[in-house]
């Protein structure tokens, strides 16, 4: 029974609170009265003309230079054309003037401002950008009767050689969701609507470091909203810490060079510094005007990159995969002589074909070329002795060297879009395709065809290797002052000279490659010429449709003695390597040498 | 009233019809609530977080999602059981409080975050709950019409150790928002008058020593600007003042939704947090307001009820502690916003932006339907 009690008490002190709470929350909605409704006319006033403005301070976006300092991108100021509504006595009037100084459609205008619907009335929407002076100064004249206009200014990006550099440097785009979502977490990448972030290329990899940090700051406006005051206020006031500027291991001459030498044609060049990954150069084509994308971009224009057959927007040095053909003897020779499968002195007769169980394997000279041994196979690329090869190797033990040399991964490139390719093996057959390994595809893999797939920055990763004795190198963008980062793959020195004297031969021995060497600069490289469709007969490429000729490789470096430059070249649909690619591959190396020495008369 | 409780104590779950007849009887009015305010919450965040992007707004109802589910956990739950386990609950609780210390997160200036993986959590909120169950479980113990000294000095120890803990986090706001609970359970447990004078006497006291010798600078200013905002409107008084003017500007019955000018134009801090409020007063006006004025005094309303009746004292001490942090923190949100009381970080139960917090917020209304839910079951 005293429980009982005592719990009435409980009770009845329990409502005392209740009650307490109760005429609290009716007091709160008598103080919400006091401000909304009894003074409510006075705050809206002061909203209304609430003249502190936060204004965002833009962080103006860090430089990129190539490795001797040339600016490769500038920031040059823009003026856009902004109309506030809420300010507009009749938004008709508004856009007959926008008509008559600008000249855009009114029905344009009118898609503008349907589109921004949604958005509050009092933010100032963006109707026209890139105006010129003289536009300018037209709408600055109509000031006073037309408040609605403001004029916002911001920073272009200039992409100084344009397409030259396209597809390396990338583009900006206006800040999407996910870039906003990455901003919701993380305090230094201070995102809002409408800004501009990298989204391609560099600008994306290094969009951090480039942008900096926007800043924050109190202005007093006047009715126009108009700055007439900065807040001098410690508390209030962020600085904008200005993005840093970014050094690349790009050369400027070699990236041109690279650009025109593929003007007109479709495929890729890479020029790296094998000693240290740095690349000099690396240009695909055809490629796109990045200054296209600095302004919110034209539909048209998007939809004719996008629909463009050739894909100008990808970047073929690692975005695209293609069989390597010939140039993959390299991988192959050391291969052969890693695992003693043949004495390089040994010959093996070329009748122009092979026959391995009842199937014709062609040799791309139909003559043949006689007797041959390791030296002479990979100086005239000759296709039967490696089908040899391919008979004496299992396609495990192929794959195994393919991926030390690079093939079959990502080389770690710093930048994105990177493509794997494919190294095939009897784990992929049953993986990918569900069939087992079928032996006479390891001819076809010996000789670069098949299922085997690569960039032509990988090509270039695997060249160096040879060049390097043994070394593989990552890949980069940055210019870094040493090597250091190059892992040793434990291939024998003697498999490694033995291929890098034959890819001498190939270039200054009557070898596939003659037409790159250069007087006083040694070249060593190897040709390809990758079969797009199999041909059973010997057909001349010219007699072959455009989409179904040959892909021209050819995969070098120089000097012989001491390697500097790593160049590959890929044409597609090119034809042969000895024709459509070596002779690029000996313009690089030309300028690569006027750039060393810059005063050479002549 | 033995036979009935007779009759009730064979109820078995398996007993379907009965236990859904048992279902109609429980008051429905807090879930009601708790929903209303938690959906008016997501659409007033998007709002005064669109220029943060719509994620805010997203992650809130993924919140609210979790909230619903953790509140029909703890209506399943026996809330005696629950009591049965409060010391357990209360030293985990501790423990995580005092991990945090060692491997926390610092988030907002407070060293309170606990990740596990990729989730995350403050400790400081939910050691809230199991800080409740055993306040209540000691207190329930206690059955003689006033408690003495000694019991209200074991009360308050209970409530000090989690928030000496949450301090040391550096996060005062959160562990002084434990204070409501435990005088609301203690008033309600029964102290007696003269005792409750002495008390008062000395929280004068304390208050004017803190305010003298512990306060840092930035805190007296606050409660300077507090008193006149006016002074300096872009110092710290702009808080309260452009508060107060989103507030007032939304006028009977607002701007429209998206289209306030305070808090579109970035006049107003913490917008989906803490000043929540005022967004929603601009938006929608006195009528808006009223609406979710209206919405919090029926929850308030609703639990007392349900306190009332509940079977036990275990049952009304735990009601009480849940609802006088909530009412708390409504009660000080609401007048912050509007200029009654000084600005401190205090969140608006239900519609401000936060995961632990609406998470801790769902759990407590589980636990208060659970306790309407088992009123007549005798075991």
């Amino acid at each position: 029974m005293e429980l009982r009690r005592h719990r009435a008490e409980l009770i009845s002190r329990l409502n005392v609170l209740s009650r307490l709470a109760q005429v609290l929350v009716v007091l709160i909605a008598a103080g919400y009265w006091s401000v909304q409704v009894a003074n409510g006319a006075y705050y809206r006033e002061l909203a209304d003309h609430n003249r502190l403005r936060k204004r965002a301070i833009d962080a103006s976006r860090g430089l990129i230079f190539d490795r001797h300092g040339q600016p490769l991108v500038e920031n040059v100021p823009s003026y856009s054309l902004m109309l506030d509504r809420s300010r507009a006595q009749d938004l008709d009037r508004s856009l007959e003037l926008v008509v008559s100084i600008l000249g855009t459609p009114d029905q344009e205008l009118r898609k503008i401002l349907e589109s921004h619907r949604s958005t509050p009335r009092f933010r100032p929407i963006t109707l026209a950008e890139d105006l010129s002076l003289a536009e300018l100064a037209r709408f600055e004249v109509q000031r006073l009767e037309y408040p609605e206009f403001e004029v916002a200014t911001n920073q272009l990006r200039l992409y100084r050689y344009a397409h030259q550099t396209s597809h390396i440097l990338g583009y900006l785009g206006e800040v999407g969701e996910r870039e906003l979502q990455i901003a919701a977490t993380d305090p230094r990448a201070s995102y809002k609507p409408g800004d501009l972030v990298g989204k391609k290329g560099i600008e994306l990899q290094h969009e951090r470091l480039l942008r900096g940090a926007d800043g924050e700051q109190v202005v007093v406006v006047d009715s126009r909203g108009q700055t007439i005051e900065k807040y001098q206020d410690t508390d209030r006031r962020r600085d904008a810490e200005a993005g840093r500027n970014l050094t690349l291991s790009l050369d400027l001459n070699l990236q041109q060079q690279a650009a025109r030498l593929l003007e007109g044609k479709v495929g890729s060049i890479v020029a790296m510094d094998p000693r240290t990954g740095e690349i000099l150069a690396m240009a695909s084509s055809p490629a796109f005007n990045p200054n296209l994308f600095a302004r919110r971009i034209q539909k048209e224009e998007w939809r004719r990159l996008i629909e463009d057959p050739y894909h100008p927007l990808q970047n073929r040095a690692l975005q695209n995969t293609y069989p390597p053909g010939s140039v993959f003897k390299i991988v192959m020779a050391v291969a052969a002589l890693e695992e003693s499968a043949i004495d390089p002195s040994h010959k093996v007769f070329c009748r122009g074909f092979s026959m391995i169980n009842d199937h014709r394997y062609r040799c791309w000279k139909s003559a043949g070329h006689g007797w041959v041994n390791l030296n002479d196979a990979i100086k005239y690329s000759c296709n039967v002795y490696f089908h040899q090869l391919g008979q004496k190797l299992d396609v495990d033990t192929i794959a195994h060297y393919s991926r030390l040399f690079g093939l079959g991964s990502k080389s770690g490139i710093d930048l994105a879009g990177e493509k794997a390719g494919l190294v095939p093996d009897r784990a992929w057959s049953r993986r990918a395709r569900g069939t087992k390994w079928f032996p006479g595809e390891t001819i076809s893999v010996a000789t670069g065809q098949g299922p085997l797939l690569v960039t032509p920055l990988q090509v270039a990763v695997m060249a160096s290797v040879v060049a390097m004795n043994g070394r593989l190198v990552t890949p980069t963008f940055l210019s870094r002052p040493t090597s250091g980062k190059l892992k040793d793959l434990g291939i024998s020195p003697r498999s490694l000279q033995l291929t890098r004297e034959a890819m001498w031969t190939v270039v200054n021995d009557e070898g596939t490659g003659r037409s790159a060497s250069i007087d006083g600069f040694e070249i060593a490289g190897k040709t390809g010429t990758a079969q797009v469709v199999r041909q059973e007969t010997w057909t001349k490429n010219e007699d072959l449709a455009a989409e179904k000729r040959d892909h021209a490789w050819f995969a070098s470096f120089g000097p012989f003695d001491d390697p500097k430059l790593t160049v590959v070249v890929f044409i597609e649909h090119g034809g042969a390597g000895s024709e459509a690619a070596a002779p690029l591959a000996k313009a690089m190396y030309e300028e690569f040498v006027g750039n060393l020495q810059p005063h050479h008369p002549g | 009233m033995k036979s009935l409780s007779g009759t009730f104590s064979r109820i078995t779950p398996a007993d379907e019809p009965s236990r859904l007849r048992r279902l109609g009887n429980v008051n429905w009015g807090p879930l009601l609530a708790t929903l209303a305010l938690a959906m008016i919450g997501v659409a007033t965040v998007r709002s005064a977080a669109s220029e943060l992007g719509p994620s805010y707004a997203y992650r809130q109802i993924v919140w609210v999602v979790v909230g619903c589910l953790a509140l029909a956990v703890l209506f399943r739950l026996d809330y005696r059981k629950l009591v049965d386990l409060a010391p357990a609950l209360y030293l985990f609780g501790l423990s995580l409080l005092v991990l945090v210390l060692f491997v926390g997160e610092v988030r907002g200036g407070a060293k309170s975050w606990l990740a596990i993986g990729p989730f995350g959590g403050q400790p400081s909120e939910f050691a809230k709950l199991s800080t409740v169950l055993m306040l209540a479980r000691y207190l329930a113990g206690q059955r003689r019409a006033f408690l003495d000294l000694r019991q209200i000095s074991v009360a308050a120890l209970i409530v000090l150790v989690p928030v000496v803990l949450i301090a040391a986090e550096r996060d005062l706001g959160t562990a002084a928002m434990y204070l409501p609970m435990l005088a609301g359970m203690l008033l309600v447990a029964g102290v007696r008058p003269r005792m409750l004078a002495t008390f008062a006497l000395i929280g004068l006291v304390s208050a004017a020593g803190l305010w003298t010798f512990a306060m840092k600078p930035y805190q007296k200013t606050r409660i300077v600007s507090f008193l006149s905002p006016e002074k300096d409107p872009l110092g710290a008084g702009y808080q309260v003042r452009q508060s107060k003017i989103a507030v007032g500007s939304g006028q009977w019955t607002g701007r429209g939704y998206g289209q306030g000018t305070q808090s579109q134009l970035r006049f107003l801090p913490a917008r989906h947090t803490d000043f929540i409020m005022a967004v929603l007063a601009e938006e929608w006006g006195f009528a808006g307001v009223l609406v979710v004025l209206a919405l919090y005094g029926g929850f308030i309303t609703s639990t007392a009820g349900i306190a009332a009746r509940s079977r036990d004292r275990a049952g009304i001490l735990l009601v009480v502690g849940l609802v006088s942090t909530i009412t708390f923190h409504v009660i000080y949100n609401a007048s912050m916003v509007v200029g009654l009381l000084p600005i401190t970080g205090i969140p608006m139960p239900f519609l401000s932006y936060g995961g632990s917090f609406t998470l801790v917020n769902f759990m407590a209304t589980g636990l208060i339907l659970n306790i309407d839910f088992r009123r007549y079951v005798n075991r």
